[in-house]
């Protein structure tokens, strides 16, 4: 009542601060005239002396009124503020009123709310977040394009890009690396890499200890420096300051810590040491190993440097014809290198969770539209009384306010408790996902969700509910007759919208799953079960000749197959599954290609017994064996791929194949020994590869890198307990050598399933929430359907009407707003499941099957929902159905 | 200059006056100031419309009210009044007013001897 009053006399005294001003200042001067006249002065000089006394009076009246207006401007405001509180406080009693109601609203929104803020902080952390560098936009990858796929540089194409591209500011290679580092403590396995000078000025990355690699060290015989990444610095040295200049062992070599780099630094690799590549190297276009990392010049544009690359792309076909020609080259922005993949599955989640708080929302509207329905009466008397139609919508909307403000504190916390669970079940290696978290910006997100849920909820059912039609209202007793009121279209429209939304999320979702059941059921090509596996690498310091490095791993292998429980016990260079290759370009005997349509194998350097331990299928040939050394006869195992491939319909064994070509001798045959079957090489989702397999000894594939093998050993009882034993067998052929990454081929496989069950996962769950949402959503709209049409239903039964017939009336006209939705809902999933593309496997986006069974679902449930009410309905007393 | 007898108001006093003017019961404007000259018997030199922003300011930090009125001679006029918080902050200035005074005074006094 107090705030009536108040506007009341701020409305009288509107446009009033001027004239209250000037009739005190003219009562003023009067007084005063009156009392100097009552003195004896003549009016005109009374008049004129107040004037005087009183100073400036067109200055004092502009003060007056200014002060004035400020306290016309600070009551408004006070009173505006007063009047949400009131209003706000008026929700929250009306609200506490009716306790179920609250909490189901309050959890659907938080629900919602949470979900959608939990997927936001996830996608800030790791995509939108600015990466830690200077400039980022400014730092690029650049690739070789070789049959439209990009791929890494060799070294003389490096130094014609870092020369001969003005665009660059820097430009630098890397290499990855992994280095024995031994000394003080155990021998340790670090992943590292090889940069060449300029690598860290390409990210602006200043040391925090020390200095970087300069141009001097980044040469044969000068390049024995080490930077060190501030983890490894912490973890092995202890975070001691004094580490500069001191000596590490890195693959038995001597090199001195020259630095150390801030904790933002890091990418992988826990040390630097200089790429120093030799002469030789340098004048090599063929071999490409290279990953080349740019810096762009301000003021440098994308599409300027990719103009100029292309050029010297088309330029380096002439310098070296064999590596270069048919190649392109493409500049791709780091952080969509980094980034691209994430952004696009997150971005789809978040689309799912939007999907799910809208459902929430139209829910919740629903809920809200019940209530003003309830409340009709209510509003009417208020109307009546004179209550403006914009007061009753600010306080009908305050109240879904209140509510969403609810929903969204609620959701905060659901989505601080989601987003552990997220970040604990995600797959590895997702970049900066460590560091989500419900930060300033997730509360604010979740507070702006809240205000749109307040709206999306509530504007429709506050417009309606404050637009009751008082006359029928008030003369019907708040019972309206019949289907064809406005208010049934909202609904309708509400039951379609959630239909058609719960489609979409269930069509993204089952595809998700079909994709992630596909996967499970990959032909692997080799037996997982029961394999213990462990890497192994031999520096080349220590073992120069592949051959005496081959003898090395065979004595492991052998050590390792004669432990207890070992039925049988082999090495390869690249284990399948580990998202791992390598490959050549391949020539075969009498089937001469031009260069850049040469085939392309996968080359795995394996030891004998490979095929028995991991269970590949030797279809024809033999097996290698220890004859098979340097010096021997060269021979090769294909896979059928490859066989079909180069050499369709006919038997590979006894055919050659070469990739490495000699300029006087002409190419290095190496005969084929052996057809084995296919295996996954890179991953579970990939095409099977044309593949190679060779001899260990008998490999000129590694060049002067250290020798990288992965040990596996078969075994009829738990693989795990060997890692032990296995760990004293290498250390018996030589305690230098780190044992590392321990695992089984089971893990393996699991792992390589893991993002695409992670996704599942999240989406099952994100589409059973949407399911079990519009279930519940569907229930309260046909149960309010027929709560309205008990007097029809009363009346048809009372004329004779069977309950059959009821039930089969309600329950078809439940459903048709329900088809409806569905048809909506079916053109809307076939447009937005085209977003999953690249996350399904072995389904299409418009998978007829998926789409089939996610409509029969969401039907049933719909069915389901409409058909308890329409029971109810069937078996109304016409008696009570018609009593007034 | 102005003459011995007629001092400037220091800056803040002019609200103090209103204040205790103001204490005795509801005043207008006009009254304020014939009051202040009265007591000070002309000692201090009001410009006299000065005195309306100084209420309208202590009307806005609600140190007194005002409404419409009619005056002794049956006339429109705007009567001010002392609100609790007015009579607490005049307690306040007549404190602090006559400390300073007792200080001044004081030193004053020392610097004669």
């Amino acid at each position: 009542m107090l705030s009536w009053r108040r506007s009341f006399r701020l409305h009288l005294r509107k446009g009033t601060v001027e004239q209250d001003v000037n009739d005190e200042i003219a009562f003023h001067i009067d007084q005063a005239t009156r009392e100097l006249m009552a003195d004896g002065m003549d009016p005109q000089a009374a008049r004129e002396e107040a004037g005087r006394r009183f100073g400036d009076v067109e200055g004092i009246r502009r003060t007056c009124r200014e002060i004035g207006h400020q306290r016309q401007r600070g009551r408004r405001r006070t009173e505006i503020v007063s009047e949400l509180g009131q209003d706000a406080l008026f929700a929250v009693r009306q609200l506490a009123r009716t306790p179920g109601f609250t909490l189901i609203a309050v959890l659907t929104l938080a629900l919602g709310i949470g979900a959608t803020t939990a997927i936001f902080s996830l996608l800030h952390a790791v995509v939108l977040r600015p990466l830690p560098f200077d400039h980022p936009e400014r730092i690029v990858h650049l690739w070789m394009v070789d049959r439209g796929q990009d791929r890494s540089m060799s070294a003389g194409n490096f130094l014609a890009y870092r020369d001969g591209v003005r665009s660059f500011e820097h430009l630098s290679a890397l290499r990855n690396a992994s280095f024995n580092l031994t000394g003080d403590g155990n021998p340790e396995r670090i992943v590292g890499a090889r940069v060449s000078a300029g690598y860290f000025e390409t990210f602006n990355a200043r040391p925090l200890l020390g200095r970087v690699i300069s141009a001097a060290e980044d040469s044969p015989g000068r390049d024995r420096v080490v930077v060190l990444s501030h983890g490894l610095w912490h973890d092995r040295f202890g975070a001691d300051p004094r580490v500069i200049g001191r000596d590490v062992r890195l693959n038995g070599l001597v090199h001195t810590v020259i630095g150390v780099m801030p904790v933002g630094f890091a990418s992988g690799s826990r040390l630097w040491v200089p790429l120093a590549l030799t002469p030789e190297q340098m004048g090599n276009y063929g071999d490409s190993y290279l990953r080349l990392l740019g810096r762009l010049r301000p003021g440098a544009s994308l599409a300027a440097a990719q103009t100029e690359v292309a050029d010297l792309a088309k330029r380096l076909e002439t310098v070296d014809a064999r590596a270069n020609v048919g190649k392109g080259a493409r500049i791709e922005p780091f952080v969509d290198h980094l980034l691209g993949g994430y952004r696009r599955r997150l971005l789809i989640l978040l689309g799912a969770v939007a999907c799910v708080l809208l459902i929430a929302c139209v829910n919740v509207a629903n809920l809200l539209l019940a209530r003003g329905a309830a409340r009709s009466r209510e509003i009417a008397i208020r109307a009546a009384l004179g209550a403006g139609q914009g007061r009753i919508v600010r306080q009908l909307l305050t109240e879904s306010l209140v509510l969403s403000l609810g929903g969204a504190i609620a959701g905060i916390g659901l989505a601080h408790l989601g987003l552990r669970g997220l970040v604990a079940i995600s797959p590895a290696g997702v970049p900066r996902l460590g560091e989500a978290g419900i930060d300033g910006l997730a509360l604010a997100f979740a507070l702006g969700l809240g205000l749109a849920a307040s709206l999306v909820s509530g504007l429709v059912p506050a417009l309606r509910t404050a637009r009751p039609d008082l006359q029928t209202l008030l003369k019907e007793g708040g019972r309206s007759f019949g289907t064809g009121s406005p208010r049934d279209r909202v609904r309708t429209g509400l039951l379609v919208a959630e239909v058609a939304l719960a489609l979409v999320l269930l069509a993204g979702a089952g595809l998700l799953i079909r994709s992630a059941i596909q996967l499970q059921q990959v032909e692997l090509g080799f037996d997982p079960a029961g394999v213990l596996t462990a890497q192994l690498s031999l520096p080349r310091a220590d073992y120069p000749e592949t051959d005496r490095a081959a003898a090395a791993v065979q004595r492991v292998v052998t050590e390792t197959g004669q432990l207890a429980g070992v039925e049988s016990a082999a090495a390869i260079s690249i284990l399948p599954l580990s998202h791992n290759d390598s490959s050549s370009a391949l020539e075969i005997e009498g089937h001469p290609r031009p260069v850049e349509q040469r085939l392309e194998g996968s080359t795995r350097e394996v030891s004998p017994g490979y095929f028995r331990t991991l269970r590949v299928p030797l279809l024809h040939g033999r097996d290698f064996t220890a004859a098979d050394r340097a010096g021997a006869p060269k021979v090769v195992a294909v896979n059928e791929t490859l066989a079909r491939l180069a050499w369709p319909g006919e038997d590979p064994i006894g055919k050659r194949l070469a990739w490495s070509v000699d300029d006087q001798t002409g190419p290095d045959w190496r005969q084929v020994v052996a057809l084995v079957a296919d295996v996954r090489q890179r991953d579970l989702a990939e095409d099977m590869r044309p593949t190679l397999y060779l001899p260990m000894a008998q490999s000129d594939l590694w060049g002067d890198n250290d020798i990288e093998v992965a040990v596996v050993a078969r075994t009829a009882g738990d693989p795990s307990a060997l890692a032990g034993p296995m760990r004293r067998a290498v250390r018996g052929v030589d305690p230098r050598l780190p044992v590392y990454d321990l695992t089984t081929l089971e893990e393996i496989r699991a792992a390589a399933a893991a993002t695409t069950r992670f996704n599942m996962l999240l989406l099952s769950a994100l589409g059973g929430i949407g399911l079990l949402l519009a279930a519940v959503g569907i229930y309260g709209v046909i149960s309010w359907f027929v709560s309205q049409r008990t007097q029809e239903i009363g009346l048809r039964m009372a004329l004779g009407a069977t309950e059959g017939r009821v039930l089969a009336l309600v329950t078809w006209q439940a459903m048709r707003p329900v088809l409806v939705g569905l048809g909506v809902g079916l053109a809307g999933a076939l447009a937005a499941t085209r977003a999953l593309g690249g996350l399904l496997f072995g389904v299409t986006a418009t998978d007829p099957a998926t789409f089939a069974g996610v409509l029969v679902v969401l039907a049933g449930a719909a069915l389901l929902a409409s058909w308890l009410p329409a029971r109810r309905a069937s078996r109304v007393e016409p008696t009570r159905a018609l009593a007034p | 200059m102005a003459p011995p007898t007629r001092m400037d108001l220091l800056q803040g006093t002019l609200d103090v006056l209103i204040l205790k003017a103001l204490s005795w019961g509801p005043l207008h404007g006009y009254a304020v100031v014939r009051w202040i000259s009265q007591r000070t018997e002309d000692a201090l030199r009001i410009e006299e419309g000065a005195l309306y922003p100084a209420l309208h300011r202590m009307e806005q930090r609600e140190w007194i009210e005002a409404e419409w009125g009619v005056s002794e001679n049956n006339r429109r006029a705007k009567f001010y009044r002392l609100t609790p918080a007015g009579r607490r902050q005049l307690n306040a200035e007549a404190e602090s007013w006559r400390r300073y005074a007792e200080a001044v005074g004081r030193v004053l006094a020392t610097a004669t001897a």
